[in-house]
């Protein structure tokens, strides 16, 4: 189909797009810039398995006819919503909780507002903080013109949060941010997390759907900014229902001398294609990515990593661990760029596959991209199946098979678990794995 | 294991030839072949490929990637690149109608 003859998709019309805008009541340079993402979300055509980057990622099957825009009109009661699984025992500073891209709760404790960090749902901060927004919106690594699905996102974002941390400060309780959706519900979150030179803070952000049956669509972006000097811990923990559509694009960009640690878990979804993307922009720039995907029934997980050297003498560890049951399918593509005059680059990423059944398939594809001459660069991905030894020793030692098998799951994703500082993170999707554990035959 | 769904009618597909549909969210492709019809799952073994988009010979389907080939009897590759069965599933005419059923 050419271009020009994209049919509009009837609830996400133009038409529609305007009511929606209205509905948003925000300032003409957000309407403008959606306005634009808008024209590009009508005049590209959906992603087909032609195009590489989606050559293992089947779509056939997802119909945004199903899904209408979020509406604001009803508010939701925050007593109806669940908490969630990141800030259990956890003493936090502020927290956002929404339901279908509605703001539930929008809390930041009265001490860290007044060292002048911004944290609340993307709605508040636009009205309260509207020249922040606009400095930063857009302005890291999210491309909306990437492909059909960010045009969509950048048109019609709403929900999700934003955080704001200024120089030199220390954010020491992390922060909160748990994005529901319920009732073949829509959530577009945008999630934006800046830290300026010297500030330091934790992010815990989740996904979860209120009911495991109902389908359900995100189509969001998360755009992390990390000033020189500056240090961000954060966690992304998607654990859809099993009938939600993911689709994603998480972007990431480092200072000189700063540090982001971003532990990454993927369990949810029906289907999921996300690109998590980091550029180490300033030379002495640190980025450590662990992640860690379960994936079970008829699930699939497709993840295109890409860490970007952009100056010299930065550093990039991205570590994955996926367990596969079922007939569950994974697509790991990861990339590590460097550009030219990247010198004294140390980069490294490595996914190791576990089948734990003779129907799960895990495609693992490392590449390498260097344009420059002193480097090191390496990579590696492994991909095995349960070594039947290990649960016969184990049940001969009086364990079932489903305790061995979960032994055997749980030591391999140590590796992961041992480079995540956070008890609570640690314990939440030790926790949540664990239950997701089949009994085999 | 699924009913059995009407996909078309027999008149629907040429003998021989061949179409895709989503049945029980899967996307299967449908052969009418030699007077019978076969059903086998739109999804080379080898890499994924788009099989339902690919030339049918006799009872040989051809992946247009990089041209392994299926039997459409069994789903067994018959030619490399792929290595493994692609899944078959029930498929049988009834009156003039074409029924499938999703084996899992
Ligand atoms: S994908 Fe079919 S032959 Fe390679």
């Amino acid at each position: 189909m050419s271009v020009g003859t994209v049919p509009s998709v009837e609830n996400w019309n133009a038409e529609a797009f305007n009511d929606y805008v209205k509905q948003l009541n925000e300032p003409q340079w957000l309407v403008d810039l959606r306005q634009e993402a808008f024209e590009s979300f009508e005049g590209k055509d959906w992603p087909t398995r032609k195009e590489e980057e989606w050559m293992r990622t089947d779509i056939r099957g997802f119909s945004l006819k199903k899904f209408d825009p979020p509406s604001f009109t009803t508010p939701v009661d925050p007593a109806s919503l669940p908490s969630g699984l990141l800030a259990e025992g956890v003493d936090i500073g502020g927290q956002v909780i929404s339901l279908n891209g509605k703001t539930a709760v929008s809390t930041i404790n009265d001490e860290l507002k007044s060292k002048g960090v911004i944290f609340g749902d993307f709605r508040t901060v636009l009205a309260e903080h509207g020249d922040l927004v606009k400095k930063y919106l857009f302005q890291g690594e999210f491309d909306p013109n990437f492909d059909k699905f960010s045009a969509l996102h950048a048109a019609y974002f709403s929900g999700g949060a934003f955080l704001y941390v200024p120089r030199n400060v220390q954010v020491e309780q992390p922060l909160h941010v748990l994005n529901l959706i319920g009732d073949n519900g829509v959530d577009l979150a945008h999630t934006l997390i800046v830290l300026e030179e010297g500030a330091q803070a934790t992010v815990l952000t989740e996904s979860a759907s209120l009911d495991d049956d109902q389908p359900g669509f995100h189509c969001g972006a998360i755009e992390v900014i990390v000033g020189d000097r500056a240090n961000l811990r954060f966690v992304n923990l998607q654990n859809w229902g099993e009938k939600v559509w993911h689709f994603a694009q998480q972007k990431g960009c480092v200072g000189q001398d700063a540090n982001l640690f971003w532990t990454l878990g993927a369990l949810g979804s029906r289907l999921s294609k996300v690109n998590q993307h980091v550029a180490l922009d300033k030379p002495g720039a640190h980025c450590e990515v662990n992640g860690v995907l379960f994936t079970e029934g008829k699930q699939h997980l497709s993840y295109h990593t890409q860490q970007y050297h952009r100056a010299h003498s930065c550093t990039s560890n991205f570590l994955y661990k996926a367990a596969l049951q079922d007939h569950s399918r994974t697509v790991w593509r990861g990339m590590i760029k460097v550009a030219p005059g990247a010198q004294k680059t140390d980069g490294y990423q490595r996914i190791d596959n576990l089948l734990l059944t003779e129907h799960s398939r895990a495609d693992s594809i490392p590449g390498l991209e260097i344009e420059a001459d002193d480097v090191r660069c390496t990579h590696g991905a492994t991909t095995g199946k349960v070594d039947e030894e290990q649960i016969f020793y184990a049940m001969a030692r009086g364990y079932t098979r489903k305790e061995a098998m979960r032994m055997i799951v749980t030591g391999f994703f140590q590796q992961v678990f041992d480079r995540i500082t956070l008890v609570s993170v640690r314990e939440a999707l030790g926790h949540a794995i664990a239950r997701r554990v089949r009994e085999y035959d | 294991m699924s009913d059995f769904v009407r996909v078309a009618a027999l008149s629907d597909i040429p003998d021989p030839g061949k179409e895709v549909f989503e049945v029980d969210d899967r996307f299967v492709i449908v052969i009418h072949a030699g007077g019978q019809v076969y059903c086998l799952d739109d999804v080379c073994t080898h890499d994924d490929g788009p099989l339902g988009e690919g030339d049918l010979e006799g009872y040989e389907i051809e992946c247009p990637r990089h041209g392994a080939k299926f039997d459409i009897r069994t789903g067994a590759p018959t030619l490399m690149p792929a290595t493994q069965p692609t899944q078959v599933h029930e498929a049988k005419i009834e009156g003039d109608d074409i029924f499938v059923r999703i084996v899992d």
